[in-house]
């Protein structure tokens, strides 16, 4: 090779790279565009700046109403309970509910306790009373109003009047003493214990009033102080030590140190603050900056422009990314001000403690977290503001994407949430947790997790960015024609233009109908069974009726070819005998990654039990009639329905990755259980990339029937004691379950990655214009089209 | 300059099934020559021009862009075409001035070279009295002349203008039709598509007729009307037209017999 065809393959190969500069460029024009934007100023500047001081205001205002609002209170039946009507009974009460005001007349006179009220008939004391001080706290503000219970009960049924001066809102809390509680009178007392009559006291309040609902707050916690102070006394009158009420006292030591204390409330709540407005500032200029520009028709004019699709998102992706930070940060930047404001104000703060700002150092790593958070959620609202028409359409779809990532970010919030090994792996979760254990200074266990969180996040991340960019590379996305949908005309065309495979469209539908038939399925299953045929009917009945019916259904009412849509292609021998290798190689490593997933997603030991009888009755079937049940039958119908049809419609249009993928997790999310979802998500992509390779339905069957058969026959092969065998499968002598020797294990492992290497080789002169996929994708001109608009004119 | 060879473009209808807005269609464009392309509304001009300018990828067929592949090479064409359609719109928050010199940047042009050739376009255009007025408060016509200048700012050797004197008023109309003359003048290579028979006639050197994604002839304006022994354009236009109808409605007919 010359120096010039090397330079022109260098310059070929840097003709399609995007140039920093033209990055910016468009970066600095969708910036300015944005800013100069009043509505995006508004929401991302000033709303924060003024939502969370209004917000705080308003919550000051309610803790001053509830603290200093005065409220009303009747107590009906006041000679039994006030001190001075039962003064002719000796030893009254060591303190009475009531005591009278003092200077009654002049407190009346300067403040009309209850003006408006109407002095209610046949009562003729309205003397002014109040609650000692020794019962409650005498910041708060209650108004008294007692009334003899003897004398009101001459107009009427208390519990009636009650009630009405509750309902009427006459009164916030209304006390009820009907009968004489004998507290202060040993026979009375007396007489109520021997006919088991316990004095009761009627508080009368209103769920629906907030005034009422704190009125009978301080009303029962006014009563429970009297109780606990008459107990007393009552017990020092019989001679009983008082201090035996309270042999031991409790005292909290709380030994987190001063910085955990305060960040433990922050690193939970401003994470889950940033994030959401994170997603919500990202999505807003991310649909102005696509769907909106579609609509204004100035996208066109950006696409015909030399830069490359390429720059166009990465330009946009760092705008969108900006405002999401930008806007993350001003709402917990002004929360942040506000609430630490308003706590001191109020005085309350986690756990009773008064709460000054968090620490500042470490919510230095959530600003570093969302960096790449905020990258993810603006590549996500990019990918799908795209496939908006215009920016109202643009709004509907942030709902779904908040239902999507919405769980991820509870998720952490939940109480027990900590970050190890399973939860790193979970996407914006695992960062999430990273950042508490940050903030809270556990920096060592922070550290163990942080390849995998990072792992995590950069997959996360390409994936977003590969699938923002392939939206902008798609006509369909991007000039896709906005009329009509219709229901008639859908079906009309579904069935008109039958292709030779499934088209993605119909393959997404196939997989949402059998996952959504699957869930409801699983539903209906209201007890498990309890013979081997009533779990080969459990198994057979979904696995026939739910995946391979709709599968084959949907193969010939919509596909032209049963054969092409279901990839039922022949391969060579050489495939063949790779496969074979295989499929028997691959159940070691299969065991393995389900024994590590177990580990990092224990199963809980009820779902352990509830397998239990499952398992015992598939030990004691026959071998053959097991193997068809669990091998056979699955691997036809799963791998007809996810390797055949779907992945056939999924894979055209040039979109390998997409059908390996959503395959893949299609299939995972078929087996139900978390765990078994998990390893079938990864032998789903390994499954995806043989068929992709192959371009065929038939490997993955075999090596889904080897590796089924195989799980549920490593017992029976063990027990078998054959020579040579205990080298290869030992039996865990506590629970009795198989496992593969390690060595064997790394024996599969190093002629499971010959055989793929083989397979790729193997596989990669195969034609790729003749086959399957590029058959269906390619047009079959069988007649010369006609417009049928002309017909108009015949 | 321009080589289109079977271009071919379908699309999946809900109604219509598999439908080819662009059916085999050839042509040559040469330096210093203004094509016409002219059809009705749905003919399937913008898409051929759209896929001209590498916004569309064709399903079948060849176009060349000074030597270029449109589906291969779409960054090196888009270097050297400026586009106008009516659907290139120009952004409502720059004004005149930063659109423009936006666009330049993007063709990686310097400072110095941009300036002077802003000033001269926006000289020739006249353009001067509204280089800082937002693009959201700009009168149609203002709003074309940006457009023009944003296509022409890095002095491509071809220039397409589809539908670009779409409701413009005829004062601006005809100042465009100028400028496009002058374009021609000084050796571009020009593809304009109109519904509007007297601009074809005016305006172009060749020109081709294009119905239901098909170019039903072409030539210059002298061929046509010598070969359809028409003398009034508009007459040829329609006969044209409706011959193309009667024949697709005889094949269709003749199909049918023969399927009976």
């Amino acid at each position: 090779m010359n120096q010039s065809t090397i330079q022109k393959r260098k310059a070929a190969m840097q003709k399609d790279r995007p140039r920093l500069s033209a990055i910016a460029l468009i970066y600095t024009r969708e910036m300015r565009d944005q800013l100069r934007d009043r509505r995006t100023l508004f929401t991302i500047a000033v709303l924060p700046m003024l939502l969370y001081p209004m917000v705080g205001m308003l919550l000051l205002q309610i803790a001053q109403f509830t603290r200093q609002q005065p409220i009303s209170v009747c107590v009906i039946g006041a000679e039994h309970v006030s001190g001075e009507s039962t003064n002719d009974i000796r030893h009254a009460f060591s303190s009475p509910l009531l005591i009278v005001n003092a200077n009654s007349d002049e407190a009346s006179a300067t403040e009309p306790a209850v003006p408006q009220r109407s002095k209610p008939l046949g009562v003729s004391d309205s003397r002014s009373y109040r609650f000692p001080d020794e019962l409650w706290d005498s910041s708060f503000n209650v108004e008294v109003v007692a009334y003899n219970a003897s004398e009101l009960a001459r107009a009427g049924d208390l519990k009636t009047r009650a009630q009405d001066w509750v309902r009427d809102q006459i009164f916030d809390c209304v006390v009820c003493i009907d009968t004489p509680l004998g507290l202060g009178d040993v026979n009375i007392f007396n007489e109520l214990k021997a006919t088991d009559n316990i004095a009761s006291i009627g508080v009368y309040y209103n769920v629906g009033s907030d005034q009422s609902m704190v009125a009978k707050d301080r009303m029962v916690s006014i009563l429970n102080h009297w109780r606990g102070t008459w107990v007393r006394s009552r017990l020092s009158d019989v001679g009983v030590e008082l201090t035996l009420l309270d042999p031991f006292q409790i005292k909290d030591c709380d030994i987190a140190p001063e910085r955990t204390r305060e960040a433990a409330f922050w690193s939970k709540l401003l994470p889950f603050i940033m994030l959401v407005w994170a997603m919500t500032g990202a999505f807003y200029p991310a649909i102005d900056l696509v769907a909106g520009e579609k609509e204004r028709g100035t996208l066109e004019t950006l696409l015909c422009s030399p830069a490359l699709r390429g720059e166009i998102v990465w330009g946009k992706l760092g705008a969108v990314m900006s405002f999401s930070m930008m806007t993350a940060i001003l709402n917990a930047s002004s929360m942040l001000v506000t609430s630490s404001f308003v706590f001191k104000q109020i005085g309350i703060g986690p756990a009773g403690s008064s709460m000054g700002a968090p620490p500042l150092i470490p919510m230095l790593w959530l600003l570093v977290a969302l960096v790449p958070l905020s990258a993810l959620f603006s590549a996500l609202a990019l990918a799908v503001a795209a496939m908006a028409r215009s920016s109202k359409e643009g709004q509907y779809y942030l709902m779904p994407l908040m239902m999507v990532t919405l769980p991820l970010v509870l998720l952490p919030m939940l109480p027990g949430t900590t970050l190890n090994l399973g939860t790193s792996l979970i996407p914006v979760t695992g960062m999430f947790l990273l950042v508490r254990s940050l903030v809270e200074g556990q920096h060592l266990e922070a550290l163990t997790f942080l390849p995998m969180v990072a792992v995590v996040t950069t997959a996360c991340l390409c994936l977003a960015t590969r699938w923002a960019k392939r939206q902008f590379e798609s006509e369909a996305v991007l000039f896709g024609d906005g009329d009509q949908w219709e229901l008639g005309a859908w079906m009309r065309h579904l069935w008109r233009d039958r292709q030779r495979a499934a088209t993605p469209t119909v393959a997404y539908g196939c997989g949402a109908l059998i996952l959504v038939s699957l869930f409801f399925g699983k539903l209906a299953v209201t007890e498990m069974p309890d013979s081997f045929n009533g779990i080969a009917k459990l198994v057979f009945m979904p696995q026939f009726g739910l995946i391979l019916a709709p599968t084959l259904l949907m193969a010939t009412m919509m596909t032209t070819s049963l054969r092409t849509s279901l990839r039922l292609t022949l391969v060579n021998w050489r495939v063949w005998s790779l496969v074979c290798i295989l499929a028997v190689m691959l159940h070691p490593l299969y065991m393995m990654l389900a024994g590590w997933i177990t580990e990092m997603y224990p199963l809980s030991s009820a779902a352990i039990e509830a397998m239990r009888p499952f398992g015992e009755h598939i030990a004691g079937a026959p071998w053959l009639s097991v193997i068809l049940l669990m091998a056979v039958v699955p691997a036809i119908c799963e791998e007809l329905a996810f390797r055949g049809f779907i992945f056939g419609g999924l894979v055209r249009n040039n979109s390998p990755v997409r059908a390996v993928l959503v395959t893949a997790f299609m299939f995972g999310i078929s087996h139900g259980v978390l765990q078994q979802s998990i390893s079938a998500t990864f032998m789903g992509v390994l499954l995806g990339w043989i068929a992709l390779r192959t371009g065929s339905v038939l490997p993955g069957i075999l090596i889904h029937f080897s590796n089924n058969a195989l799980s549920v026959s490593v017992n029976r092969i063990a027990e078998l004691n054959l020579p040579g065998l205990q080298n290869l499968i030992s039996v865990d002598a506590v629970t009795g379950a198989p496992a593969y020797h390690p060595i064997w294990t790394g024996c599969a492992l190093f002629v499971s990655i010959a055989c793929l290497v083989g397979l790729y080789r193997v596989t990669s002169n195969i034609d790729v214009l003749e086959s399957n996929d590029a058959l269906a994708d390619r047009m079959v001109p069988k007649e010369r089209v006609t417009d049928p608009s002309l017909k108009q004119y015949a | 300059m321009i080589h289109v060879q079977h271009l071919t473009k379908t699309y999946e209808d809900l109604r219509r099934g598999r439908f080819r807005a662009v059916d085999h269609v050839s042509f040559t464009v040469r330096p210093g020559e203004i094509f016409g392309l002219l059809g009705p509304n749905g003919a399937g001009k913008t898409t051929v021009l759209r896929i001209l300018s590498t916004v569309l990828r064709p399903t079948s067929g060849i176009a060349t862009i000074d030597g270029y592949d449109v589906a291969h090479e779409p960054a090196e064409v888009r270097r050297r075409i400026g586009f106008v359609s009516n659907n290139t719109a120009i952004y409502d928050r720059m004004t005149a001035w930063e659109m423009v010199e936006y666009f330049g940047r993007l063709h990686g042009m310097s400072t110095t070279s941009l300036n002077s050739r802003l000033e001269k376009l926006f000289d020739q255009l006249r353009m001067h009295e509204f280089r800082d007025v937002p693009g959201g408060k700009m009168s149609t016509g203002m709003r074309q002349k940006v457009s023009i200048a944003r296509a022409l700012v890095h002095d491509p050797p071809v220039l397409i203008f589809d539908e670009a004197t779409l409701g413009l008023d005829v004062l601006v109309a005809r100042n465009l039709l100028g400028v496009i003359r002058d374009l021609r003048n000084a050796g571009k290579c020009l593809i304009f598509s109109t519904h509007i028979m007297s601009e074809v006639e005016r305006l172009c050197d060749r020109i081709a007729i294009m119905h239901q994604g098909r170019i039903l002839d072409s030539g210059t304006l002298g061929e046509l009307t010598a070969r359809h022994q028409q003398t009034d354009f508009e007459e040829l236009f329609f006969t044209l037209l409706s011959e193309h109808e009667n024949d697709t409605h005889t094949m269709d007919s003749n199909e049918r017999e023969l399927a009976k």
